[in-house]
């Protein structure tokens, strides 16, 4: 065990986890990272390419190394960072990436091929030859990718989503974050505080610092508890805001239940849009490393990082407590590492620090202007090579941390496509102007790392921001805290022959990049993509600018010509399941059920989607083997009996005011406004540039009320362009427009019988046909008083009506219809015998009404009126449009036998297949019970002048031919007698 | 009276309803619905003597209710009275109006909560709006789970949703996942 005194961990509760198999203990407040080195573990992992021995290397989320499969069975998942996994009991970890055991990976003899696997190997290697790359390359690459292994299982926990607003999101809760969301808790605006970390605290949590010459982890825990106690602001731990998005919304995940060994009823995250007025962008900074020869062996990791486990976790980082630790530093931050350390009782080798003049902060050895050039330890750092003055010496070590500067964590800012600036006194990049409006960059984000700067940053961003929204915040008095300047020297990376990595997780090094810059693969989005860099699940957050920095000194150029990258969301890794943000299964998107649709379903009734509709399909019976067998009896019924279909899904509309007639004479094609009360009338609406749009019918209920219907697919769309028109087309039109679609209950009742069967159903209302003809309407009372809309319309072509009740009373209606209707022979019928009447009488539906078809082409030219305008009219009318001379036709197969296939395109006996013999094509098709064969509906060119002309339907993708003959669309009763009867 | 048996939205004879530690959701099968549109230079009517309420928001008096649902648009509310023809009785207050009967073009779920942080964490999981335009006495149209619906707050801890009732069932589902969530975290 290597636990110190001190830290955020609750020794009086341990916490047992396992580890690659093996039991360890932990405490809560412990990351996994923490608890693997408080029981002497440094190996955690293996690196990509070359499966060289890794260890924990920072103590964030910008983690390359320590990547663990976590968790087991369905719920296994990979590239987990144990930096940021907190431990719970019952925790199971294994490490990743190795074939055989962590401590003997049989890959790791790809180090010994390194040479081979330098930049651009990919590019250059699978080059040839040509028919290897398919069968032999690719799957080889793809078996090789990636680090951790998928369960392969199903998620079997739920997440869901939500929606905050806020007058001022604050990303961060350390220093700067906590000092913005005090300032403007405490003028009562709506807060937000989001912090990735389970603590607020940030890095006053892994710091030694005072404020006020207390703790400086006291101050953040009654600024917490303070935030905690105020209802206007909502503090959201172990949540990370991942990207910024247009008009002010940012997304976040919180990780409910990761901290659970599982979530039990809660969800596991919940993904947050969060719309915020104004943002504080308070996410600290990253610290870099300087990359020198073998850098990348466990137990060498970022000196921050190392603080933060010896002062948050009170952990050292060695596997053996006697063992030394040294600190390589071009700054003097990282020194603090050895003061640190030395409080806490940990051995310090020393301070290696290149900067001949650097200062000596306490009483450490320190190796001024000298770097470290080689180290030793195959899995684990045993030794390290000082070299001062010129000489060079071994020396055991056991832990070291390097201290390269701080990168302000910029990344937020980034987004929107802004860019950051190079600050020079800095040696960093700092957010550009241009970023996302309303987001205030403060603290070590901004470049403001020191606690006073970051607490006075946090605070006056916080006022700045909600002074823009009109909220005043008063400054509060910030404790006394370090100020320290921030002293660093511009360097970069020790020069040296061996492999320096700069990112561990990817495998790129120092040498890479030298390749890279030789091959001029100089610009940074070259760089990248030719060495990989920055591009592993870390995102290079320990490693972009070290290495903008070597190719700048490469090309001779400062650090912010050489460029940036661009940081695009997330800012860290966020899964498919919280993006996905809810049901998974039956209720992945709602579903619309028709009145009927419990009755449908207890009658044994196949569905099919049809948009969010979910209809009755066919009604299969008992005995009945195939679906056309019972389509073919469902269409048979109607025209011999009655048969009765929901037609709720059909688009309602009611249409009121002194102009509605005038209102539906614009919208629709034909002339409505003449329509008698009591009367139905079939429209067409085209659309704008006068294609054919939509099609139903027009009811007058009386003088000011029309009841329009659309089709199923156009409900929504036609109700939408009704309001447009009202509101912005004719505003001084005196028209309301409501969808009551789902308010009515309509069912067809088709068929000859079908006026015998309404009879007995109806209160006191004459039928006949001559009191109610073909296209009549009433409003009037069903089954002893039950308010009732009729129609008398047909779409199959024969005697029929639609009847509409409130919805309520669908199923009703149904079923007392049916019992009713018993003798008479009454059955219900699905969308697809629907589907083969509708052809069998030559109606035009979805497939005729597809957007690229005309009124003229459908045979409906006559509807468009030359008396009056309406939307489409007169582009209807344009040359090109009105040329066109395809028209509907009906087609049957010339062998009684063959099948007609809808999509086939038309062409003339003998013709080539070839556009420019194309005569037309097939849209609908079905088998015809009642013509025994099946039949198809198309468009054809002149059409309506080839009645009896033989033709070749080609459907040349599956090398299907049919011969075809040309008849009129309507199949059956082409004289209309029927629905007239 | 008809002989008809209606049935409710949920596909039931009898509404449902579901209660959990924090919030109870109740289908209201009995609500009336009736919209009511002004005719061009009509003056707003008081039917039923209401007062017709404010964009944004909602009102009631007596045994009746109504929300704002657009320009010179409302939905007039009548509890326990869907069986009656209430888009006739509405006629016969305000002639002249355009109104059309909504009840069944509807589902109501009246959702009711032991305090307002319940509901407010609730409507949080569902709907993309500001707490403030969903106050006590105010009214919104938006998006849920995809579905189009009507909140009206009633009271601090009175919410009722309403859907398009052929959704009814994605709807109740889409609740009552996010309200037994809400329980598990409040």
């Amino acid at each position: 065990m290597t636990r110190l005194n001190g830290g955020l961990v609750d020794r009086g509760t341990t916490l047992s986890f396992a580890f690659n198999g093996k039991s360890y203990a932990g405490h809560p407040g412990d990351t996994l990272a923490s608890a693997l080195l408080a029981n002497g573990v440094q190996l955690m992992g293996r690196s990509f390419k070359y499966h060289r021995p890794r260890g924990v290397f920072s103590a964030g989320s910008e983690e390359p190394n320590a990547m663990v499969e976590l968790r087991e069975g369905a719920r296994q998942e990979p590239n987990t960072r144990a930096t940021v996994t907190e431990l719970y009991d019952g925790l199971i970890a294994r490490s990743q990436n190795h074939l055989g055991p962590l401590n003997r990976d049989l890959l790791a003899m790809n180090d010994y091929f390194a040479p081979f696997f330098a930049a651009g190997f990919y590019y250059k290697t699978f080059m040839w030859p040509r028919a290897f790359w398919e069968k032999l390359y690719e799957p080889m690459i793809r078996g090789a990718a990636g680090l951790g292994r998928l369960s392969k299982q199903a998620d079997p926990d739920a997440y869901d989503k939500g929606f905050l607003h806020c007058d001022l999101l604050v990303i961060g809760g350390g220093a700067a974050g906590l000092a913005a969301a005090l300032t403007a808790g405490r003028a009562g605006a709506q807060v937000i505080l989001a912090d990735e970390d389970f603590r607020l605290g940030g890095r006053l949590l892994a710091e030694s610092h005072t404020l006020d010459d207390a703790p400086a982890t006291g101050w953040a825990a009654s600024v917490a508890q303070e935030l905690a106690s105020l209802p206007n602001v909502r503090l959201m731990t172990r949540t990370t805001v991942f990207g910024v998005y247009d008009h002010g919304v940012y997304g976040a995940v919180e990780r409910v239940a990761d901290h659970l060994a599982t979530p039990g009823p809660r969800v596991r995250q919940s993904l947050w849009r969060i719309t915020a007025k104004r943002a504080v962008l308070a996410a600290g900074a990253t610290e870099r490393h300087i990359p020198f020869a073998d850098n990348d062996r466990p137990g060498i990791m970022l000196a921050g990082a190392m603080r933060a486990y010896a002062n948050r976790w009170a952990t050292a980082p060695t596997r053996n407590a006697a063992d030394p630790v040294a600190v390589f530093a071009n700054n003097d931050d990282g020194h603090r590492t050895a003061l640190d350390l030395m409080a806490k009782g940990v051995p310090v080798l020393g301070v290696i620090d290149p900067r001949p003049d650097a200062p000596r902060l306490g009483d450490y050895d320190l190796f001024a202007g000298g770097v470290i050039d080689g180290t030793k330890g195959r899995l684990g750092l045993s030794a390290i090579r000082i070299t001062q003055d010129g000489r060079s010496s071994w020396h055991r070590c056991g832990a070291l941390g390097v201290a390269g500067g701080w990168n302000p964590n910029v990344h937020l800012a980034s987004h929107h496509r802004g860019r950051p600036v190079w600050e020079e006194t800095l040696l960093a990049f700092v957010p550009g102007t241009g970023g996302p409006s309303g987001l205030f960059p403060a603290g070590a984000a901004a470049g403001k790392g020191s606690t006073a700067a970051a607490l006075q940053s946090g605070m006056e961003a916080a006022r700045k921001a909600l002074a823009e929204i009109g909220i005043a915040a008063t400054a509060l008095s910030l404790p006394d805290a370090e100020d320290a300047p921030i002293r660093q020297a511009a360097f970069w990376h020790v020069p040296g022959k061996r492999r320096a990595w700069v990112d561990f997780q990817n495998d790129v090094t120092v040498k890479d990049i030298a390749l890279a810059h030789k091959e001029n693969m100089r610009p940074v989005e070259h760089l990248k993509r030719w060495t990989t860099l920055g591009m592993a699940t870390d995102q290079g957050k320990t490693a972009n600018i070290s290495a903008l920095a070597v190719m700048a000194e490469l090309t001779d150029k400062t650090i912010p010509e050489t460029g940036t990258t661009i940081f695009r969301p997330p800012y860290t890794g966020v899964s498919l399941s919280v993006l996905g943000g809810g049901d998974t299964g039956a209720h992945f998107r709602p579903k619309r059920l028709t009145p009927t649709h419990h009755w449908a379903e207890e009658q044994g009734a196949v569905f099919v989607e049809v948009g969010a509709w979910m209809r009755a399909q066919y009604f299969p019976r008992p005995g009945e083997t195939h679906w056309r067998e019972t389509v073919d009896r469902e269409a048979k019924a109607v025209r011999a009996g009655v048969g009765l279909c929901d037609v709720t899904t059909l688009g309602k509309v009611d249409v009121q005011g002194a102009d509605a007639g005038e209102f539906l004479n614009r919208l629709y094609s034909n002339m409505m406004g003449t329509l008698a009360v009591g009367k139905v009338r079939y429209g067409l609406m085209l659309r704008e540039d006068g294609h054919a749009y939509d099609d139903g019918t027009c009811a007058r209920l009386s003088e000011d009320h029309y009841v329009v219907t659309t089709t199923t697919a156009n409900a929504g769309p036609v109700y939408r362009n009704m309001e447009f028109a009202r509101q912005c087309l004719w505003p001084d039109l005196d028209v309301q427009v409501i969808s009551t679609t789902d308010a009515w209950a309509q069912i067809a009742v088709a068929g000859p019988k079908s006026r015998a069967l309404l009879e007995r159903i109806v209160d006191e209302f004459d039928l006949s046909n001559a009191a109610f003809p073909f296209m009549a309407c009433a409003e009037m009372t069903v089954c002893k008083g039950l308010r009732a809309r009729l129609f008398r319309i047909s779409f199959s072509g024969e005697l029929a009506y639609e009847i509409a009740v409130p919805a309520r009373y669908g199923q009703a209606l149904m079923a007392r219809l049916m019992e009713a209707g018993a003798d008479l022979g009454v059955t219900p019928y699905g969308t697809e015998a629907l589907g083969v009447l509708r052809i069998e009488k030559g109606h035009a539906a979805g497939a005729e009404l597809n957007g690229q078809t005309t009124a003229q082409m459908l045979g409906l030219g006559r509807m468009v009126s030359q008396k009056k305008d309406s939307i489409g009219a007169i582009m209807s009318r344009r040359e090109g449009l009105a040329a066109d001379r395809r028209r509907l036709v009906g087609l049957t197969p010339v062998d009684p036998a063959a099948t007609v296939t809808p999509g086939a395109h038309l062409f003339a006996e003998g013709a080539a297949r070839s556009m420019a013999t194309d005569q037309g094509w097939i849209t609908s098709a079905a088998f015809s019970p009642h013509l025994g064969s099946s039949i198809g509906l198309g468009f054809l060119e002149d059409g309506e002048t080839r009645m009896g002309e033989i033709l070749v339907a080609a459907n040349p993708l599956e090398g299907q031919e049919t011969r075809l003959k040309v008849v009129s669309a309507h199949f059956i009763d082409p004289e209309g007698e029927r629905l007239r009867d | 009276m008809t002989d008809l048996t209606p049935i409710t939205a949920l596909g039931a004879k009898t509404a449902r309803k579901e209660t959990y530690d924090a919030l109870t959701l109740s289908e209201n099968p009995e609500l009336a619905l009736a919209s009511l549109a002004l005719r061009r230079d009509q003056t707003p009517p008081s039917p039923f003597g209401l007062r017709l309420p404010d964009p944004g928001h909602c009102a009631d008096k007596g045994s009746v209710a109504a929300f704002w649902t657009a320009p010179g648009q409302w939905m007039i509310e009548a509890p326990g009275r869907a069986n009656e023809d209430f888009a006739a009785r509405l006629e016969e207050e305000v002639p002249g109006g355009s109104i059309s009967e909504q009840t069944d073009a509807w589902t109501a779920i009246e959702i009711t909560a032991k305090n307002s942080a319940a509901l407010e964490a609730l409507m949080q999981k569902l709907v993309n709006l500001d707490p403030a335009q969903i106050a006590p006495g105010h009214a919104a149209r938006t998006g849920l789970e995809h579905m189009s619906v009507y909140l009206i707050r009633r009271s601090e801890t009175h919410l009722a949703v309403m859907g398009m009732r052929s959704f009814a069932a994605a709807l109740w589902h889409a609740l009552v996942t996010a309200a037994a969530r809400i329980d598990q975290t409040a």
